[in-house]
């Protein structure tokens, strides 16, 4: 059965960042108030790679379960992390934890063990910066993301198969990314194809569709093309969608349209939701 | 009549792991009749230390703790002693994280009491290791899990923190029973508890066989027992850590 390889320091995972950087990023989510697009997903990068380093974390060490890739496009494609990474097309997670761009100070409250709370200084670190300018350039995109799977994959043949996750704010500048999404899908270990989970912001106040099983809710051209190059949900990913409340069922699509910023939260809270350590509930957090 | 008691013990690591980054622990002390076992939680900070300190302080308290009562403050002194051993560590920002969440462990713990002819046990836990108290080849009692399908994969756990304390005593299952001469007391963290649990339902011979071998201290043939059923995915690739109790009379 695929997508069900135990995920190891021996058979790690490969999760692929790709990242809209375009013009319009520099837009407002729909909505009063909102801040810009660009940075509000730069954050939820920085947080989902945040999460990502703590669950591999074992004490003082992070052990590798995972490498990261992150792939901007916009002005042009770009890949790589920040600071001492730059230049590393795909980093094993334990050189994400100790290279992060800069680490900002900040504080949380958390439970003062009397009924309260206290405010906790917390260190944030950074990797992804927000960017916004340029075209859409999704297929040179999604090329890029292909050339670096298929080499990860030609030294990690086995194991839980890569999975991108893709986030755009609009149309592909240079064609129908059909093609070149399923070129990716088409990769895969001897657990399964690459997984291409797609999701698309939104400046106007449209309805958003999350997860769908079919295309029959999809009038917009662009969102079915999108639905199409977008992976079924894996029953393990499912049961982190359920846990946050999220209406995806068996044959879902990784596949967000029209998203606001908590469906971006979510969107790699679920896509990143494997981890090669049973899940614990933190009691009281 | 006199007792006697013959304890084992067996503790594998997960596949791929080393015996040093075994977070399960044992600990007994047959003459004062106590035997614990304690499963430190993967992703939590320090649990291996946490674990291991659990099992040992619980066997060799003046008094054993069983309720919430006695256990809430011998539960407070190891997790100030657990949280004082991290001060003035300089940790990266990402064991910061994971060291403000403190640690978690399963627990169990078994105390055994001689009262003239009378042998009683009585027993406390907190998580998904277990207790089975076998009589003739039958389950005579499991706790605080019967079945296998009881196990979850976000099991209540004993925390470090003094903030979660209160609640994670609210969790607390006691148990007591009378033990009989030729009963076996089984102490056993999640995976190995959910599979023997399972197999013995079933009536699979392997579950004898576990039983068997652990008996006779045939470690060497138990490590390849458990690691024959994980690679059939009969039983989950987690550390695995038993404490055998066989209670005997002396004539």
């Amino acid at each position: 059965m695929a997508y069900t390889a135990q995920i190891t320091r021996a058979n790690p995972t490969l999760i692929v960042f790709l990242l809209d950087q375009s013009g319009s990023m520099a837009d407002p989510f729909g909505g009063e108030g909102s801040g810009r697009k660009a940075d509000f997903v730069a954050n939820a990068v920085n947080h989902a790679l945040h999460d990502l380093v703590i669950r591999c974390t074992k004490t003082e060490e992070v052990r590798d379960y995972y490498h990261v890739a992150v792939v901007g496009y916009g002005r042009q494609v770009g890949v790589g992390l920040g600071g001492a990474l730059a230049g590393m097309t795909v980093a094993p997670v334990s050189a994400v934890a100790d290279n992060p761009a800069r680490i900002e100070s900040g504080y949380r409250r958390v439970p003062d063990g009397v009924g309260g709370y206290v405010e906790t200084p917390v260190r944030y670190p950074v990797w992804v910066h927000a960017h916004a300018e340029g075209g859409t350039p999704m297929c040179r995109a999604l090329q890029r993301a292909r050339e670096i799977i298929e080499g990860w994959l030609s030294s990690h043949p086995r194991g839980f198969p890569p999975t991108v996750l893709h986030l755009t704010d609009g149309e592909s500048s240079d064609g129908d990314p059909t093609n070149d999404g399923d070129a990716l899908m088409s990769l895969g270990t001897d657990d399964g194809r690459v997984l291409l989970f797609n999701c698309h912001v939104s400046s106007s106040r449209s309805r958003k569709i999350e997860y769908p099983a079919d295309d029959a809710v999809i009038r917009d051209g662009f969102a079915r093309t999108l639905f199409r190059i977008s992976s079924v949900l894996p029953e393990n990913f499912l049961g982190a969608a359920q846990q946050l409340g999220v209406p995806a069922a068996s044959g879902s699509r990784g596949f967000v349209f029209n998203a606001d910023p908590s469906s971006v939260v979510q969107f790699y809270e679920i896509g990143t939701s494997l981890t090669g350590m049973p899940p614990h509930i933190w009691m009281g957090e | 009549m006199t007792w006697r008691v013959q304890t084992r013990h067996f503790v594998l690591p997960k596949e791929g792991s080393t015996a040093e980054e075994c977070e399960d622990a044992v600990a007994f002390d047959a003459g004062a009749l106590r035997f614990a076992v304690a499963d430190g939680a993967t992703e939590a900070f320090d649990a291996r230390r946490w674990a291991a300190r659990l099992a040992a302080e619980w066997v060799g308290a003046v008094s054993a703790p069983l309720s919430a009562a006695e256990f809430g403050p011998w539960l407070k002194e190891q997790g100030e002693w657990l949280h004082a051993s991290w001060e003035g560590r300089k940790l990266s920002w990402y064991a910061e994280e994971k060291r403000r969440a403190g640690s978690y462990a399963a627990f169990v713990g078994l105390r055994l009491e001689a009262s003239g002819k009378r042998m009683n046990w009585r027993a406390v836990a907190l998580g998904d290791s277990c207790l089975v108290q076998r009589r003739g080849g039958e389950l005579v009692a499991a706790f605080p899990l019967d079945s296998h399908e009881a196990f979850t994969s976000t099991p209540p756990l004993v925390p470090s923190s003094e903030s979660l304390r209160e609640t994670a005593l609210t969790r607390l299952v006691e148990r007591e029973g009378r033990a009989e001469p030729g009963d076996t007391f089984l102490l056993m963290s999640d995976a190995l508890s959910a599979w023997y649990l399972e197999t013995s339902a079933r009536r699979d011979p392997r579950a004898e066989e576990f039983d068997s071998l652990l008996a006779a201290s045939e470690n060497g043939s138990l490590s390849e027992l458990v690691r024959r059923e994980r690679a059939a995915a009969r039983m989950k690739d987690d550390d695995v850590a038993a404490v055998r109790v066989m209670l005997n009379d002396e004539r």
